[in-house]
């Protein structure tokens, strides 16, 4: 099995993307499974920042921490993670052999200068393309088919030029190397597999749940599917609103599901702290709504481009007084993209807002899929005419009434943040208050029968117990921990809340659980206990603002089994 | 004679109040206007103003405080063919909802704004409002305000919203034909309504306004946007009540329906396999 992992880095807006979009599309078209993730600072220019790719030709899932190539486009690359290359590992770019720091073999080529050479300095990150191919043995005909596709509304000459630097590069590289690097690699013309990240997932899972209207204020990490969503908006009828601030996107967002839209908002912890009192009012006036909360560190700004687990309590409790809500965590891109479409679903259908929780990690690491299947399908609309003498929230037996729109039929829909009566008119009656409180929160037990039960890989020796994005690491941690001899199980969560009767006798049962999670209190833990009443003592935390990676989580996890 | 907006509610004002004249002539315009209560939309946030849209027959979005403009411009963009009002104090408009008022002026919905202006907070007993004189005195500012009081209609002028105009509670004539022309105008328009608060304000009593209030003539030209300026700085002994500055241009609905080709966003059903088809080979 082929598993080789590539780093490349450099200052912001040197073209560390390109580089890294570039080959990756490479991989993905020879039939190779990639994985990417990325790392950057909260500014345009400058810094430091990286994308790493690991390819291989069985399904991926995660990042190991071990390089096999570095690829430096400025010096201070090296400088910082020289020390992640592995044993058979390369350095590679402008580098002085000479210098001590650097105990891999070193590659010695100055991409500047050979696209310079090519005719102009800027396709330095180009020339860089060719050479990773060229070391690593790869043909050059797809990179240059993928240089047209990119570059085809720029015209020929660009195309010429690119092409001009991306050959400079390649041939450079085989020169100074003279072998080719992966040579057991089956490269075969793959016309099926995509390669997603998790806010283009979350985006197409916009588009194909209906969604309608759009309201957001920007904020990392978020602010993708904003753009996905902007930039499908006119092909597929959606009104994206740049709202004036996050209060104003929740609101717009109650506004439009009240007349008739799916609507939706996204945000990071911030601004859905902002959010909060919206959210009290989707919940009050029983409108369907999706709010995606995008997880950073904080508190406060926090990191703004790292990841995070730590708003689960929070969003959980978040806005004042009780009422139901649904939050989902999907754990990969694919599972995010249908997650939108059950949020829709289970909205309208239960008239309470889903909160959606992603974060950095989900939001821009890159999983290999064979194809873009979708499991989930949109519900059509959930709507009743408004009949004369319409009772917006009349009582039910499972908290839901029917929902009207406005001037669907002559009767009239009234929505109120205040208490109000059946007919929705604002009302200080003491008995009306508890009947509508029990009607809304009678909701609950119904909103668990639709919970799906967690992922469940057995295991004796210990049971790693995870939620969200960190799916994908503790799968292959569970799986490394099998091949050397422990009997690891794996139990991974999407749906959080509320907990289904099932699950939680689920979770009282399991053989030696360890919780891994991205926060400092095991907020996941601390759930688990409450709903199970079961203690969860042993628990890998991590909380500054980097994703787990294979090796280290494995490590840890001994330690603590240990 | 039978009003189609007449829904007989008791109302939680106070005898007297300001908001009674309001409600009376919202009412008789809708009624003039010849809207049928399942096409009309009333938004408001929170306050004594903002619970009117229960007092009358139609379709109710009673919100959160200061935040009726994201939603009625929402319910707009969804649904244009619906007639959406939004209503509020002047504390929720100006003051909580500030940012928004400003926003919705840039996007320019086809919503009518109403404020009721009692220059108070009502219904948290009495505390200034933005449009309270500078040392208006309350429990909360028992040393008098020490912030100017906003100015409405030179704000919305500067911004150049598209029709702005001030009413009187006291005059319901006046104030039905302004309303008339605020609901029939195409794109956002601002009303701001003197409404004497009986409870808290003892300065801007309906004697008060009644003494200072007079009403623009035909002479007065309402499309010139500096003589509009100078006319909303009137204010004191002489308060001009009418349409002080009106601008035709397009309406946020003008522009969804020309770059999106949308009239409508209610949720019908999108082709998922479509979907896929378009979008499959963007991530290859
Ligand atoms: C977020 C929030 N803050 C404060 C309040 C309390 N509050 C309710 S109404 C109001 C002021 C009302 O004043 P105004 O808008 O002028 O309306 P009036 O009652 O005078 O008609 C306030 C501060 C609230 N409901 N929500
Ligand atoms: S407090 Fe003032 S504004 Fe409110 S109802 Fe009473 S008189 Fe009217």
């Amino acid at each position: 099995m082929v598993d080789y992992s590539i780093k490349i880095g450099g200052e912001a807006g040197q073209g560390v993307q390109t580089v890294a979009d570039s080959l990756s599309r490479i991989f993905l078209r020879s039939g190779l499974q990639v994985f990417t993730i990325q790392d950057y600072q909260s500014r345009i220019r400058g810094g430091h920042s990286f994308t790493q790719i690991r390819l291989s030709d069985a399904p991926l899932c995660a990042m190991r921490k071990e390089v096999d190539m570095l690829v430096c486009l400025d010096s201070a690359t090296c400088r910082i993670h020289a020390g992640e290359v592995s044993e058979r590992g390369l350095v590679l770019g402008a580098l002085d052999q000479s210098d001590p720091s650097y105990s891999r073999s070193v590659i010695s080529l100055d991409f500047a200068a050979i696209a310079k050479e090519a005719g102009n300095p800027i396709y330095a990150n180009i020339v860089a393309v060719g050479a990773v191919l060229g070391i690593l043995g790869f043909g050059i005909n797809l990179m240059e088919e993928y240089l047209s596709e990119v570059f085809r509304k720029k015209g020929d000459q660009v195309i010429r030029e690119n092409n001009n630097a991306l050959r400079k590069g390649f041939q450079r590289a085989q020169e100074l190397y003279g072998q080719a690097l992966l040579p057991d690699i089956q490269q075969n013309r793959d016309h099926s597999s995509v390669l997603l990240n998790g806010n283009d997932a979350l985006g197409l899972g916009v588009v194909l749940a209906g969604c309608t209207f759009y309201s957001a204020y920007p904020m990392t990490p978020s602010s993708g599917v904003l753009n996905f969503v902007a930039g499908r908006a006119k092909e597929y009828g959606i009104l994206v609103e740049q709202a004036e601030d996050e209060i104003a996107a929740v609101n717009m967002a109650v506004g439009a599901s009240y007349c008739g839209a799916r609507a939706m908002t996204g945000t990071s912890g911030g601004g859905f702290c902002l959010m909060t009192e919206g959210l009290g009012l989707a919940a009050m006036t029983e409108t369907p709504l999706v709010i995606l909360n995008a997880q950073r560190p904080g508190p406060s700004t926090g990191l703004p481009t790292r990841t995070s687990q730590g708003d689960l309590e929070f969003v959980i409790h978040a806005s004042h007084d009780e009422f139901p809500r649904f939050v989902l965590a999907p754990g990969e891109p694919r599972e995010a993209m249908n997650a939108v479409i059950r949020a829709f679903n289970l909205t309208e259908r239960f008239q309470v807002p889903v909160i959606l929780l992603s974060d950095q990690y989900l939001a821009d690491t890159e999983w290999t899929y064979p194809d873009l299947q979708v499991d989930e399908k949109a519900d059509s609309p959930h709507t009743v005419l408004a009949v004369q003498g319409y009772r917006r929230y009349v009582p039910t037996e499972n908290g839901v009434s029917p929902r009207a729109l406005p001037g669907s039929g002559p009767g009239l829909v009234i929505a109120d943040s205040d208490e109000h009566d059946e007919w929705g008119h604002i009302t200080e009656d003491l008995t009306i208050r508890l009947s509508q409180q029990e009607k809304r929160m009678r909701k609950i037990q119904f909103m668990k029968s639709a919970m799906r039960s967690p992922r469940c890989l057995e295991g004796e020796d210990v049971t790693l117990i995870g939620w969200g994005s960190t799916y994908g690491v503790l799968y292959e941690v569970r799986n490394n921990l099998r091949e050397k001899g422990m009997r690891a199980g794996l139990v991974h969560f999407t749906d959080l809340y509320p907990m289904a009767t099932e699950t939680v006798e689920l979770a009282r049962n399991l053989p030696n659980p360890v919780v891994v999670e991205g926060n400092y209190l095991g907020q996941f833990a601390r759930l688990l206990e409450r709903e199970t009443g079961r203690a969860f003592p042993r628990r890998v935390n991590a909380f500054n603002g980097l994703p787990f990676f294979v090796e280290e989580l494995e490590m840890r996890i001994k330690e603590i089994l240990s | 004679m039978n009003n189609a907006f007449d829904n007989h509610a008791k109302t939680a004002w106070c005898p007297g109040c300001g908001n009674f004249g309001i409600l009376d002539a919202l009412k008789e315009a809708l009624e003039q206007l010849a809207l049928s209560p399942r096409q009309v939309v009333l938004v408001s946030g929170i306050g004594q103003a903002a619970k009117i849209p229960h007092y009358l027959n139609s379709n109710v979005f009673n919100g959160l405080h200061g935040r009726s403009l994201p939603v009625a411009f929402a319910v707009k963009s969804v649904n244009p063919g619906l007639t959406v009002i939004a209503e509020s104090g002047d504390g929720c408009m100006y003051g909580e909802g500030g940012n928004h008022l400003l926003h919705a002026i840039r996007r320019n919905p086809d919503i009518t704004v109403l404020v009721h202006d009692n220059q108070v907070y009502g219904l948290t007993k009495g505390q200034a409002s933005p449009t309270s004189e500078d040392g208006f005195v309350t429990k909360t500012q028992p040393q008098g305000s020490l912030s100017k009081a906003f100015n409405p209609m030179s704000f919305a002028i500067s911004q150049n919203t598209g029709f702005v105009a001030r009413g009187f509670s006291g005059d319901k004539e006046g104030l039905i034909k302004i309303l008339r022309e605020a609901i029939l105008w195409k794109g956002l328009s601002l009303v701001d309504i003197l409404q004497p608060c009986v409870t808290f304000n003892t300065v801007n009593t309906f004697g008060w306004y009644k003494k200072r209030v007079y009403t623009l003539d035909g002479h007065y030209d309402s499309t010139n946007r500096i003589g509009a300026f100078e006319k909303s700085l009137e204010w004191g002994e002489r308060i001009p009540l009418g349409v002080i500055y009106r601008h035709e241009h397009p309406t946020f609905q003008d522009k969804i329906r020309d770059t999106f080709g949308v009239d409508n966003l209610v949720y019908q059903g999108r082709d998922s396999h479509l979907v896929l088809a378009n979008e499959w080979s963007r991530f290859r």
